[in-house]
């Protein structure tokens, strides 16, 4: 056995683990929960809050086990009488002015101190005394501090100083006095994390004004996927109620976001809410660009109105749209314009499709900040200059960028293209009414139609990464599956589904007929992606083949 | 000089080489007993120095105040250690400690706004707000208590004419409560400006105000 290593006893069970290691780590590897506030895995423990007492055999007095590190041979006993009678004792004195106020705490349904004296606290409380009552304030930014509800854990404070290294909160007064502030008036402006200090915290002291009382945290439906905000591909839970996303918390991933996120990242949802979607398939068959594509016009017989312009089914309106295609093919080539957010899946589909086509250019446009905003504490994580999810899978699958850092322009050559055009989750806000004009076929897939999608010949809602399953590729080329959240609207369905389907019936392959079948196939067709696992991919991603794009492009 | 009025074998004075007096070491301050007139000037009260004279209008860390912080700041290797330093010279001048010296300190020190504020507030011996010439502070803990702390403090509110905290209107008196001076000895203590006044009864109050308003309370 290496010397590193130190042996002790948790609950009668004899576990070996790193020397350094704290009681409480240990006991969680042997699967021995010590509850806790103040220690929190990402910051320093400072033995606050003296929840995580155990026995220790010989110890003249209990421990706390988020700083007490495991010695040999120690015996240590989470769940003796004694220890869970130390623990009653401390959560006895925190309900001494811990407000019982729980039907209208946000906090309500996740909170630990709610959990832990539902496990292990009295019956009864014994307390005659009123409560201490301290109040509310507001502390900018995101975040309202209720006083009263403060267990002073410092989780929020030794946040703002270790991780995000700008110490804006303290511990002002001491004693039953003692209270989280800021500087007088100055509040948590200009910070650009402290939203986790809402997730941190283990009772409702913090609270998300974006989130205050706008739902119960039980009634949540919690979605795990990634981050959309810029291409560190953060991990998130999408939370979800009505079918509208009401929140997006971090979900832990150590190789990429730790237990953190942005602000931007946290509070960039609203847009997964829009309304005003492309619900139905729409074909327009304009007889001097499609020739024989005309012959599909009405004879569907659901709904053509006197301008061309029909709603018609799915399998109508693909069967229209592959005749048009089939008879523009040739030429003068395809071009396509592909958005960041599409998942490697929906690229692979669109590359499959212009393959297909015989063969032409797929571009993409991005928006770009100026700077990078590092976490000081956790330096592998920053909001990254490229503000999409998946501008590296998008390299890896030959796409070009094109377009300024505003993620404007570039698509001149696009606008006037006579051949084949397909336009695939880009909102072209800044082209003109008469973009693709003159192209022989202009396919436009999106979950809005921007009015720049007027002449196209085919409108086709699709889903966004919110409402469909997939994997983006972040910066350091880590692909990372994400799941639907949303039920989707209409008829739309996931780009790699609605292109894929008219790829298929064109080259006469496979049509892939779930998210995993569409992986299969694109690491199949791309080295890049060879060997990696659809299943696997859920829990931390893998790295997909490709050197990292840090550098210029990020 | 004088013989020391018993040995003690808790302080520094008749051990070994040296031959000093207790009151060659406590220097004129200690007169033999503990007096009510303020005389004994406690090692515990004496930090951080609050003084009658206060200057509110002259700027911090300028001129001797400067050179005094630099000298404190000299001693560490880490200038947060010399916060609690700072805030006393703070509280010499003013005779309390306010947001925009709060503020004033932080940038001095580099330290974070809410750092400052935190330890200042953790210290009951920093006056977070302005406190009379004179800040009567008389020690309510077990030992005075029962030595009958609550008249003595009563007592001064009622001579004072105020309430718990307040300021008079002459700007003369600020009346408090302490948690424990550490004076159980000679209870009840009471601690006004960088002095402690032992064995007070509520008799006495009359004459140490009369004592105060006549500048003696240094």
């Amino acid at each position: 056995m290496p010397p590193s290593l130190v042996n002790l006893t948790i609950d009668g069970r004899k576990v070996a683990v790193r020397k350094g290691t704290t009681i409480l780590e240990a006991a969680r590897q042997v699967g021995s929960h010590v509850p806790h506030y103040c220690y929190h895995p990402g910051l320093s423990s400072p033995a606050m809050c003296r929840l995580c007492l155990v026995e220790v055999e010989g110890a003249s007095k209990p421990m706390p086990s988020c700083v007490t590190t495991v010695q040999e041979g120690q015996v240590v006993r989470v769940n003796s009488e004694e220890a869970v009678g130390h623990r009653e004792g401390v959560l006895e004195f925190y309900l001494v002015n811990h407000p019982l106020d729980c039907p209208i705490c946000d906090m309500s349904g996740e909170c630990d101190l709610q959990d832990y004296v539902h496990y292990g606290g009295r019956e009864r409380g014994r307390s005659q005394e009123p409560k201490r009552v301290f109040g509310r304030d507001d502390f900018g930014g995101d975040v309202l501090f209720y006083g009263d509800r403060c267990v002073m854990c410092t989780r929020c404070v030794r946040f703002m100083s270790e991780v995000e290294g700008d110490e804006r909160l303290t511990v002002v007064e001491r004693g039953d006095r003692a209270v989280i502030d800021t500087f007088f008036e100055e509040g948590l402006e200009g910070t650009n994390w402290h939203g986790n200090i809402v997730d941190i915290c283990p009772v409702g002291a913090l609270l998300s004004k974006d989130f205050l009382h706008k739902a119960r945290a039980w009634d949540l439906e919690h979605s795990p996927s990634v981050c959309t905000s810029c291409s560190q591909g953060c991990n998130v839970e999408l939370h979800v109620r009505d079918n509208l996303v009401q929140r997006i918390k971090p979900r832990e991933n150590l190789a990429v976001n730790g237990w953190w996120m942005c602000d931007h990242g946290r509070h960039n949802y609203e847009w997964m809410n829009r309304g005003g979607r492309l619900q139905e398939p729409y074909a327009r068959v304009r007889s001097s660009s499609t020739g024989n594509g005309s012959s599909a016009n009405g004879s569907s017989g659901n709904g053509s109105s006197p301008n061309g312009a029909g709603r018609s089914s799915w399998s109508a309106t693909l069967s229209r749209v592959r005749d048009a295609l089939i008879a523009a093919r040739g030429g003068a080539g395809t071009l396509a314009v592909a958005s960041p957010f599409l998942s490697n899946e929906d690229l692979a589909a669109l590359v499959r499709l212009v393959d297909a086509l015989g063969g032409g250019r797929v571009v993409y446009r991005s928006r770009r900040a100026p700077d990078e905003n590092v976490l000081k504490g956790f330096p592998q994580l920053a909001r990254r200059r490229d503000l999409a999810p998946n501008t590296t899978g998008l390299g890896l699958m030959g796409a070009k960028r094109v377009g300024d850092d505003d993620g404007a322009g570039g698509l001149d050559r696009v606008a006037g293209h006579d051949g084949v055009v397909i336009v695939v989750g880009d909102a072209l806000h800044d082209q003109m009414d008469d973009f693709a004009a003159s192209a022989s076929a202009f396919i436009y897939a999106g979950s809005h139609a921007p009015p720049s999608a007027r002449s196209a010949h085919a409108l086709l809602p699709v889903t966004t990464f919110a409402e469909q399953e997939g994997s983006f590729t972040n910066l350091d080329g880590r692909v990372q599956r994400f799941s639907p959240a949303l039920i989707p609207p209409g008829s739309a369905r996931p780009p790699w589904f609605v292109l894929g389907a008219l790829a298929a019936s064109m080259d006469g392959g496979e049509m892939a007929r779930s998210t995993a079948e569409a992986f299969a196939a694109l690491s199949a067709s791309s080295p890049a992606f060879a060997g990696l696992d659809f299943e696997a991919l859920l829990e931390g991603g893998a790295m997909a083949k490709t050197e990292p794009a840090r550098g210029e492009g990020r | 000089m004088t013989k020391a009025p018993f040995a003690n074998p808790g302080w520094a004075g008749n051990t070994g080489d040296f031959e000093l007096t207790e009151s060659e070491i406590r220097g004129s301050d200690f007169v033999g007993e503990r007096p009510k007139s303020g005389g004994h000037a406690s090692g515990a009260g004496a930090m951080p120095f609050m003084f009658r004279r206060r200057e509110p209008d002259s700027e911090i860390f300028r001129g001797e105040y400067l050179e005094r912080i630099e000298k404190v700041v000299s001693r560490y290797p880490d200038k947060r250690a010399a916060l609690l330093a700072a805030l006393s010279i703070v509280q010499e001048i003013r005779g309390h400690v306010g947001h925009a010296d709060m503020r004033e300190v932080a940038e001095l020190l580099d330290l974070p706004t809410a750092h400052v504020r935190g330890v200042a507030t953790f210290y009951t011996m920093y006056n977070k707000r302005p406190v009379g010439l004179n800040l009567v502070q008389v020690c309510t803990n077990i030992s005075c208590s029962l030595m009958g702390a609550d008249e003595v403090f009563r007592g001064f509110l009622d001579h004072i004419g105020v309430q718990p905290g307040e300021t008079s209107d002459d700007g003369e008196f600020t009346v408090v409560e302490a948690e424990c001076l550490a004076a159980c000895g000679f209870a009840t203590c009471v601690q006004i400006n960088s002095r402690y006044y032992e064995n007070v009864s509520a008799e006495d109050i009359p004459d140490i105000v009369a004592h105060l308003r006549s500048g003696g309370g240094e």
